[in-house]
């Protein structure tokens, strides 16, 4: 059976959805998957992992992993990859994914395919899609050099497998010579958004001027906090009358987003917001004025009072989540 | 020649010589510019030219323009035009004495003599009033000016020196022209109750005479290096000036390979039309008050820009003069700064208030030129936008697949598909990005069609062939990529043999009409509202109180009768092409509406704020220029504000809706209005 390693990315102490995305496609392709897992104080994730379906984790901990760094955590994952000989190694195409894999894969010598869509292993092969011309096209990649087959794969691209409970995994300890590292990383200060970028969520929720104040703003924050992976936009009228920083901008002139899921509140879509919202792949309107361009680009419409349906949305969505 | 004329005659000699000496300075500076733009040929329609001359230099109408100032300019200038004929007199009765313009007839010169009296005096009026508004009601435009005030003082100084020469000539010689100098006999009784003998008063002529001679030449001396200098520059300048009303931008030849360098980056890079036009310079401040930006707190002010720009030249000449290019000046800096240059709405209110035709538009242009394409430099925005119009041919990021969606449904028919079956159609419909992907303008897209089908003509568009005509990255200094794209359209609306284009955007209208000659491109093209005026003028559309049904094919929003309308002028429809008639046509000839005109309408109407590419940039500095506009119709209790124009649209619907009126007051495009009311 060929092995796969998975690359844990974790934060906050809790495990990325990447992650079980990545553990679940080995699985359920019938590899024998195993995790890569740095860090401090995580090998409480461990179990977890187990649960995702890997059967051995090479654990990296230790005071200066406490951040992540490009070359600590580059450094023992090529260290646990050279000591387990993987048939397939996996990332997450994510900030941290794409800042690690190219380095890895240099110092591995093997190919990467960054930024997968799709991917598919046919016994001891690997064949992954990624989208070419800003998306105007699709390659089908296979690998020439390796193993390991080095795939960075997008978030939301795969579909994960259901926890198993009662399943342990073998912990391999990863050394750390801390003399070889030329930094660490002993803090990081956040920016005052503390949110997501917009660029990066899963989920957009963005206000228009029918908000009417930046206090009515925290309907919308609501709404956030209990979506995962979601932040919070706004459209150019809102900005214009102050209720959100510049930084918040979806449009022509602000951010361009492509989230799985946009949901604009009180937007009525003028052409400038549509320009940088478009390509969400499934986008949900809700607006009093049924007439509202924003209806025309959006799959799910709610002619209504953003002000009544926010509430019920924020708490059906935790009900449903919850469950 | 007696000793004292000769002195005279060396200080008269060195006085000329120094002023030649400096208007060489300044006719070689203008000359070593060296603008790569083609900025068209100034010496075409002379007679044309002859009769600008006749009707703004000395006629003065764009001065008279503003009533107070224009008429206090008409005294001073026609008093320098006639007073220097006295001046040359008095300049050869000093060298060679007693010379006098007496010997070309007593008729003659009793008129020349009434002449320089009266105008003496209106002179005077003159300047107290420059005084009065300079320092009593001090337009902000204005701005204090010491140079100015040294200016007024030499002048008055000229004057009284004048009619106290004149009086003391008259206690000397008590026959001399006594009765026709009113003016200066007035002066003359006054000093005879000092009771002043003749030979007092011979010496005392003497002593006025040569006080006003020495401010004549000291004046002569100034005035190169003066705001003043407009006396020299502005005739030359009007005379120059752009004839036609609409005007190109200037082209770039990107295909001449020796062009290395684009757009105007160093003071060195100004055009020779443009180093006169800061010449021609009179710090009036008329640019300022119209400018759009100005009023919402932007950094620009035309007359700042035009003033720094003459400032910037004037402290690098000789560096300009030598080509010592590592010591010139680069346009952008301290004062210029780029917010200067990106702040700029093209609206070309500056150049329409100007007196002395001054084209400051061309000025931010190649600076935005020098910026895009030899630096890089450019609001981030603008990147998406550059980076659109490559792939998507529109500024927005909207599929070109997608472009003929609007008209789903209408069955208007492509060039292509009427080219196929051998028929053919009266217009090819421009629709224009906006018209095609805004959902706001898509309306009005379809009220024309509905209204021009009414109305018995054929209509064809180009489908998904069209492509953004490259104007605004032309205004926002990408020359590269608007060449590409008017090449592109050219080309293919060449392919299709069309000769005649509508359409309701009056950026494409603009370009389409007056830029793309230079490219290959002549076709016959008329923008909307005057199409509607003329079929309306023709009985071919016929406009009705009783309200039509409202159908698809024009949801735009109906315009009722009772109606109070306002109308918006875009500023490439009007001060870019001069049609202000056409809608105002249209309006009125809907019956039972009442129409309010703005204050600030017409050639000096205010821009929205979205022209020059500013549509697509952020408003980060001052006050919003559309809200300010918005403000400005909703003075006139307006139930409808008509525009004309896709931008305008955005621009005034977006104020309506920051004031919290929409439902209230309604933006409709010309060709909704006349989609809802037809017959």
């Amino acid at each position: 059976m060929a092995s796969a390693l998975v690359y844990a990315e974790h934060k906050d102490g809790k495990l990325k959805k990447i992650t079980h995305e990545l553990l679940s496609f080995a699985k359920q392709s019938g590899c024998d998957p195993s995790a890569f897992l740095a860090g401090h104080n995580v090998e409480g994730l461990v179990q977890e992992l187990a649960s995702m379906g890997a059967k051995r984790v090479f654990l990296a901990q230790g005071e200066a992993l406490k951040f992540y760094s490009n070359e600590a955590y580059g450094r023992l994952l090529v260290n646990a990859v050279k000591s387990s000989s993987p048939q397939f190694l996996l990332i997450g195409a994510t900030a941290q994914g794409k800042d690690l894999a190219p380095c890895v894969a240099a110092k591995l010598g093997v190919g990467l395919a960054s930024d997968c869509t799709k991917a598919e292993i046919a016994g001891d092969k690997l064949k992954v899609t990624r989208p070419i011309y800003a998306g105007k096209a699709l390659a089908d990649i296979e690998f020439l050099s390796g193993p390991p087959y080095f795939a960075a794969i997008r978030p939301n691209a795969l579909s994960i497998g259901a926890l198993e409970s009662g399943t342990q995994a073998q912990v391999t300890a990863v050394p750390l010579d801390l003399s070889a590292l030329k930094s660490i990383i002993k803090d990081v200060v956040k920016g005052a958004s503390a949110k997501l970028d917009l660029t990066e969520a899963n989920i957009v929720v963005s206000g228009g001027r029918s908000l009417k104040s930046s206090e009515n703003f925290s309907i919308l924050e609501k709404l956030v906090e209990v979506l995962p992976n979601a932040t919070l936009g706004a459209s150019r009228a809102a900005v214009d009358a102050g209720y959100r920083p510049h930084s918040f901008q979806v449009g022509q002139t602000g951010k361009v987003v492509s989230p799985t899921l946009y949901i604009a509140c009180g937007i009525s879509g003028a052409i400038q917001h549509l320009a940088g919202m478009r390509t969400s792949k499934v986008i949900v309107a809700i607006n009093n004025d049924p007439e509202a361009p924003i209806f025309q680009v959006a799959d799910y419409g709610i002619v209504a009072d953003l002000f009544q349906v926010v509430p019920v949305l924020t708490e059906e969505f935790k009900k449903v989540l919850s469950s | 020649m007696n000793i004292e004329s000769l002195v005279f005659l060396c200080i008269f000699l060195s006085a000329n010589a120094y002023f030649a000496y400096k208007v060489l300075i300044l006719f070689r500076l203008a000359k070593s510019s060296t603008g790569t733009a083609w900025s068209g040929n100034r010496l075409d329609h002379i007679p044309t030219r002859i009769q600008v001359f006749f009707t703004n230099v000395l006629g003065q109408k764009a001065v008279l323009q503003k009533k107070g100032a224009g008429l206090m300019h008409v005294a001073i200038f026609w008093g320098f035009l006639i007073i220097t004929v006295g001046t040359i007199e008095l300049f050869l009765y000093e060298i060679f004495p007693p010379f006098s313009f007496e010997f070309l007839g007593s008729d003659f010169y009793s008129v020349f003599v009434v002449l320089q009296d009266s105008f003496t005096v209106l002179v005077l009026l003159g300047l107290s009033y420059a005084f009065y508004r300079r320092h009593i009601i001090r337009p902000a435009g204005l701005g204090k000016s010491y140079d100015a005030d040294i200016i007024i003082v030499a002048i008055t100084g000229l004057m009284v020196t004048l009619l106290g020469m004149n009086a003391f000539r008259m206690i000397a010689d008590p026959k001399w022209f006594d009765s026709l100098m009113w003016a200066s006999s007035f002066f003359k009784k006054g000093l005879e109750s000092l009771v002043v003998s003749p030979e007092i008063g011979d010496s005392f002529f003497k002593v006025f005479r040569w006080a006003h001679l020495t401010i004549v030449l000291g004046f002569l001396v100034y005035i190169p290096s003066s705001k003043h200098l407009h006396i020299l520059a502005a005739a030359p300048n009007t005379f120059l000036k752009h004839l036609p009303v609409s005007k190109p931008m200037r082209t770039i030849n990107l295909e001449n390979e020796n062009n290395t360098n684009f757009g105007m980056g160093k003071i060195s890079e100004l055009s020779w039309k443009d180093a006169l036009d800061l010449y021609a310079c009179t710090e009036c401040g008329r640019c300022q008050d119209a400018c759009p930006a100005y009023n919402t707190q932007k950094p620009l002010s035309p007359k700042a820009l035009v003033l720094d720009l003459k400032d910037l030249l004037m402290d690098n000449k000789k560096a300009v003069l030598l080509g010592k290019q590592d010591e010139i000046f680069s346009v952008i800096g301290k004062k210029i700064t780029e917010d200067v240059i990106w702040a700029c709405t093209s609206c070309r209110a500056c150049e329409a208030a100007c007196p002395v035709f001054i084209e400051q538009t061309d000025k931010i242009y190649e600076s935005r030129r020098n910026l895009v394409l030899m630096e890089g430099k450019f609001p981030t925005e603008l990147q998406t936008v550059f980076k659109n119009i490559e792939n998507n041919f529109s500024p927005w990021a909207m599929s070109p697949e997608d472009r003929d969606k609007w008209a789903e449904g209408l069955e208007v028919k492509t060039v292509a598909q009427l080219a196929a079956s051998g028929e053919n159609y009266d217009y090819l419909f421009w629709v224009g990005c906006a018209g095609s992907y805004d959902d706001r303008n898509k309306k009005v897209s379809r009220a024309l069609v509905y209204s021009l089908r009414k109305a018995g003509l054929k209509i064809a568009i180009l489908g998904k062939e069209e492509k953004c005509t490259g104007d605004p990255a032309r205004r926002m200094g990408n020359e590269y990529l608007a060449q590409t794209l008017i090449k592109e359209n050219v080309n293919t609306l060449n392919n299709y043999k069309v000769t005649k284009v509508v359409t309701a955007c009056p950026h494409c209208f603009n370009a389409i009409k007056n830029e793309w000659k230079h490219f290959g491109g002549d076709y016959e093209v008329i923008h909307h509202s005057q199409l509607l005026a003329t079929l309306i003028e023709e009985g071919k559309l016929r406009l009705t109180k009783e309200q039509p049904e409202q159908s698809q094919e024009h949801p735009g929003g109906a315009t009722k009768s009772k109606e109070k309308i306002t109308y918006h002028d875009s500023c490439y429809i009007g001060r870019w092409n001069g049609e202000y008639a056409a809608p105002r046509k249209i309006i009125n000839s809907i019956p039972g509406v009442e129409f309010a005109e703005m204050d600030q309408s017409g050639p000096s109407s205010m821009c929205c704020g979205a022209g020059g590419g500013r549509m697509w940039m952020e408003e980060k500095i001052g006050t919003r220029v559309n809200i300010k506009r918005t403000e400005q119709a909703l003075e006139k209790n307006p139930s409808v504000i008509a525009a004309n124009c896709p931008f305008c649209m955005t621009m005034l619907t977006d104020g309506i809706k920051a004031k919290e009126l929409t439902g209230k007051v309604k933006v409709l495009d010309i060709a909704e209005m006349v989609a809802s009311n037809m017959q």
